[in-house]
């Protein structure tokens, strides 16, 4: 107890040397000291407190609205949540921040779009100093044991703008049947995939040796994670600068186009996760690469004709290394709220131990913890299988993120979407990448300049 | 009957000189110009003035002239969204004022069940736009849609549907056809209920075939109608977006990407609402040009 | 007129060959209702379809056309998920709204511009039709959040009135022409004033064409979703907005869609039916204006 009390001093007098530096702070600092008298962590602390929430449809969404109740419970404070498919709430969220009034005090955020636009603008607020705050952050939230990839992504310029909440590795699944039909073994190197997706390749039968996302702007991912197969990245040095033409991102791109136009379906270059995911789901394609969100779906019967047939692979090594590509999503308080205190309590809550075993536990979602993962209770009760939670744990191992951190990254991968999408018809990929390279280049260095 | 029919379509009273306001039902009109004016007016400012700015929203904001335009203008993906907009509406126009003039005549005839039918035809005009994009999203799927396997059914080949470059906007066009083919024949059964009778009396007698009487009788007669729904169409088409939005989203690469869809990108995935407001103004200059080329053509079509 | 030239000189037919071509033209034109209706009523099938069975079948190839057994769990779906009754009923504020707006400001206006012939006013009202509905986006956004209005139902219903304004100007104009000026001219030597004519003399008269109006502005209204989708909040959602975010991620829910989609165009679908003769008729007599 006095322990906790010290570290409350000394950080209140680190908040008034930066209240004396920006004036922002202050309205901060007073509401503060106001509670500082209140003594140690409480959840009760904002209760009768109304916040608005506004997340992107997804499975951790899903996680949250279900247990919702919990929460208002616990802290007495209501939520009013709001949940939209992801472009759409992109947009909105924008449309919002530049009002200067958002409607709403959390927001989740996508670290690969939008972390360097949300930091430039600072329409987050900076939460380093309420995670040090005991009073603030219970000492069960725990940060040690938070990964420091979600630390790393949550940062930008030393300034922490959100809590780290899912992370999304990329990795191979695979119809167990049809390999086994075909006497094809699970490929370890991206070279193996390309001969396994030719042999498994049955038009006659309807079915597709590959399947992956051919459509423009969805499709970067697949091919960056590909290029992480050569360990390359798409950027390199501040400020960014493009190696999307190197002989690596040739090599990458030419096999993104040989699996997709030569094993591919029909009309792939049209294809987003969810055609993908129908087609995979009705035994139609014998790999598809994505994100692992996808297993609860594989696994239900109502809408798979493959279940626990389902093969969850760790994606093969390159020529040149081994890595998964990482995507993640944050949980921030906006800066504009009137009511920071209690949007944080929910971000605490939200990435708390407890909501994350549960993310994990339905196959929803990784969390960027440590614990989660080897939480026996929680791996116990999985509802989606072993292989799965095996596999993330060994994609994990190997993550690194595969897109830019830059503002426009929606305008980088509808370039380079553009360009794959066009190999899939059969252009020539250097050439490509060589157009779609001298497109983007000026862009970036108005951006980021 | 003759008269009658004058008095519809040319309503336009000879006598009087075109100059000619009363000025006495000014207060007819005022308020709901005012109206219009106050939603369209504050939009349309700030869009002119942002299209001599340069700003990514969540940036910093700078006047940079006409620069916008300029490089507007030496957009190849911009033009190549011009011309996947002309190519776009010409079909989305043109086919359904040909299905819905041909749907008018069959629901101009008399048989058993007409209302109910011609109800039923109505129905896709009402439909919701999003949802029914939503719908034919699944149907164009190319291994798992209802579509390929209607075309292997009768022997044809699976299309790639929106999911080539080739076929999507065609694709695209098909959704819009189902949609607004409707329309067009609403407003030509109008025009058709208005006709004379007579000379068709006399020319069945004489033994004409259906498509000489549609070609010399009917057609010339609806003209003025097919004008006004082609101006209608070609305003709704060229802004078309529910449609592409939903389905192809401009895709696959760039090749149903109009330039409403290019307009999005730029303002609301993009954030670049310099670059959007010169595409907004632009394109509305597009939109009017042709809307006046066609009334022109509708006064043309009145006269003669 | 011109077309009875070509047949000129013909010799008359036979009652024989006469019968058969009438035969002949039933059945082109029974061949031809049935081209016509097939597309119409197949899209409305398969989305039924769709509706009533479970994704598993919904995704299946050879498709499955008729649902065996038919469920209704897409639709529990999609009215446990969201809220549909305060969306339906919001889309009802907002398009009732728009709609009475339009009828009021814009019956006057159709009347005003019809006998003033003042068609180049017409034309500036028509210009809110031809710019870009995503232009208003950006500053109507920010103009609402300043005033205040933004998480209310205004700022949807204000912009709506960019939709239904022109189309009840429009079809007014056309019913105003249409009406005979002896009647109000009559009212006029009685003693009325222009918007006592107008009152109790034109408005009566045009009663098809204002119910045209309504309901056309009431439909297209319902059916907008690019405004609802920015300016809507949590509660202030419109209806199809709600059914395109049925779409999940990582869950691509096909039955659901489906019954989301048929629920957000019942009310329509409905109305259509029981108004269609007086839209045929309105649409045709404004559609030459």
């Amino acid at each position: 107890m006095t322990r906790r009390t010290g570290m409350t001093t000394s950080r209140r007098t680190l908040l008034k040397t930066g209240a004396a530096l920006g004036a922002l702070a202050a309205p901060m600092l007073n509401a503060r000291t106001l509670f500082a008298q209140s003594g140690a962590f409480n959840w009760k602390r904002f209760q009768g407190q109304s916040i608005e929430v506004s997340l992107v449809t997804s499975p951790r969404a899903d996680n949250l609205k279900r247990h919702q109740k919990e929460f208002e419970d616990l802290t007495g404070i209501k939520v009013g949540l709001e949940v939209i498919p992801e472009q759409q709430h992109r947009q909105k969220a924008v449309i919002e921040f530049n009002s200067g009034k958002p409607s709403f005090d959390v927001v989740q955020m996508s670290y690969h779009v939008q972390k360097r636009q949300f930091a430039r603008a600072k329409w987050t607020a900076e939460l380093t100093q309420m995670l040090g705050d005991a009073q603030l952050t219970p000492a069960e939230w725990d940060r040690a044991d938070v990964t420091q990839r979600g630390l790393d992504y949550a940062t930008d310029d030393g300034r922490i703008g959100s809590l780290p909440w899912s992370v999304d590795y990329w990795m191979l699944y695979w119809n167990k049947e049809l390999f086994q039909a075909k006497n094809v073994a699970y490929p370890k190197t991206i070279d193996e995939i390309v001969a396994a997706a030719q042999k498994l390749h049955d038009p006659g039968a309807g079915v597709a040796g590959v399947v992956a996302r051919g459509l423009r702007n969805a499709n970067v991912p697949v091919w960056t994670q590909l290029l992480l197969g050569w360990g390359q990245d798409t950027t390199t040095g501040t400020p960014p600068r493009l190696i999307t033409d190197t002989p690596d991102a040739i090599a990458a791109a030419e096999v993104y186009k040989k699996l997709l136009k030569d094993s591919g379906p029909q009309g792939v270059a049209g294809f987003n996760w969810n055609e993908s995911q129908s087609l995979f789901a009705q035994g139609r394609a014998a790999m598809w690469i994505d994100g692992v969100g996808f297993a609860p779906p594989l696994e239900d019967r109502s809408k798979s004709r493959i279940v626990g047939k389902v093969g969850y692979g760790v994606f093969p090594a390159g020529p040149k290394a081994h890595m998964s590509a990482m995507f993640g999503d944050g949980i921030a308080v906006t800066a504009g709220s009137q009511k920071k205190e209690p949007a944080y309590f929910y971000c605490l809550w939200a990435t708390s131990k407890a909501m994350c075993n549960r993310l994990l536990q339905a196959g929803g979602g990784v969390p960027f913890r440590h614990s989660t993962l080897s939480d026996g209770p929680t791996l116990a009760a999985l509802t989606v299988p072993r292989d799965w939670a095996n596999c993330v744990a060994e994609s994990g191992k190997i993550a690194r993120a595969a897109l830019p951190v830059i503002v426009p990254v929606t305008e980088f991968r509808d370039t380079f979407g553009t360009a794959l999408t066009n190999m899939i018809g059969g252009a020539d990929a250097a050439a490509e990448l060589k157009r779609a390279t001298a497109e983007f280049a000026p862009v970036l260095a108005k951006s980021e300049a | 009957m003759a008269a009658q029919t004058d008095g519809i379509v040319n309503a336009e009273p000879a006598k009087r000189p075109p100059s000619y306001r009363p000025p006495r039902y000014l207060s007819f009109i005022v308020p709901g110009l005012i109206a219009t004016l106050a939603v369209i007016v504050f939009p349309w400012l700030f869009t002119v003035w942002m299209s001599f700015h340069e700003w990514k929203i969540g940036g910093s904001r700078h006047w940079v002239g006409v620069q916008n335009y300029v490089t507007l203008a030496g957009n190849q993906r911009f033009l190549e969204a011009i011309i996947h907009t002309f190519y776009f509406t010409a079909l989305a126009v043109i086919l359904p004022l040909v299905l819905g003039t041909f749907a008018a005549v069959v629901f101009h005839r008399n048989f058993p069940l007409r209302g109910v039918l011609r109800t039923v035809f109505i129905m896709p005009m009402m439909a919701t736009p999003v949802a029914i994009a939503l719908v034919w999203t699944m149907m164009f799927h190319p291994q798992l849609g209802v579509l390929n396997y209607l075309l292997s059914l009768v022997g044809l080949p699976p299309s790639e549907w929106v999911f080539a470059k080739h076929t999507v906007i065609p694709s695209l066009v098909l959704v819009e056809i189902w949609h607004w083919t409707p329309f067009v024949m609403i407003i030509v059964l109008g025009g058709l209920a208005a006709l004379p009778s007579e000379p068709y009396e006399s020319a069945l007698i004489d033994g004409a075939t259906p498509w000489q009487m549609f070609r010399h009788i009917t057609f010339p007669l609806v003209l003025p109608f097919l004008v006004v729904a082609g101006i209608i169409r070609t305003i709704d088409a060229l802004k078309a977006f529910e449609t592409i939005y939903v389905i192809s989203n401009g895709g696959p690469g760039t090749a149903s990407e109009t330039i409403n869809i290019y307009l999005y990108l730029q303002a609301f995935a993009y954030y670049n609402v310099g670059d959007a407001s010169a595409v907004v103004v632009v394109f509305f200059g597009i939109i009017v040009a042709l809307s006046l080329v066609l009334l022109y053509v509708r006064q043309r079509a009145k006269w003669t | 007129m011109t077309p009875g030239k070509p047949v000129q000189g013909r010799p008359v037919q036979s009652p024989l060959a006469y019968q058969a071509r009438r035969i002949g033209g039933k059945l082109a034109l029974g061949f031809s209702v049935v081209v016509l209706l097939a597309p119409c009523l197949f899209v409305f099938f398969w989305m039924l379809s769709l509706a009533l069975k479970y994704d598993i079948d919904n995704t299946a190839y050879p498709p499955v056309f008729i649902p065996n057994p038919p469920t209704f769990d897409n639709f529990v779906h999609v009215f446990n998920e969201s809220p549909m009754g305060l969306y339906f009923w919001n889309s009802c504020i907002v398009s009732g709204l728009a709609t009475l707006a339009a009828l009021v400001l814009g019956v006057p206006a159709g009347y005003g511009i019809a006998k003033a012939r003042a068609h180049s006013l017409a034309v500036v009202m028509l210009i809110s039709r031809m710019t870009p509905g995503l232009s208003y986006l950006i500053p109507l956004f920010t103009l609402f959040q300043f005033i205040g209005l933004v998480g209310t139902i205004w700022p949807i219903a204000i912009t709506h009135m960019v939709i239904t304004l022109p189309i009840v100007v429009w079809v007014m104009i056309g019913f105003f022409e249409t009406l005979p000026a002896e009647l109000e001219e009559a009212a006029r030597i009685d003693g009325c004033s222009v918007w006592q004519a107008f009152l109790y003399v034109a408005l009566p008269l045009a009663r098809p064409g204002i119910v045209v109006g309504a309901i056309l502005s009431f439909i297209y209204s319902w059916n907008n979703f690019i405004f609802g989708a920015v300016f809507a909040g949590r509660t202030t959602r419109t209806m199809p907005v709600a059914v395109y975010n049925m779409l999940t991620f990582e869950q691509y829910q096909w039955g659901p869609l489906a019954a989301a989609a048929i629920v957000v165009m019942l009310p329509v679908v409905v109305l259509t039916v029981v108004i269609q003769r007086e839209i045929v008729a309105g649409l045709a007599a404004g559609g030459v204006k």
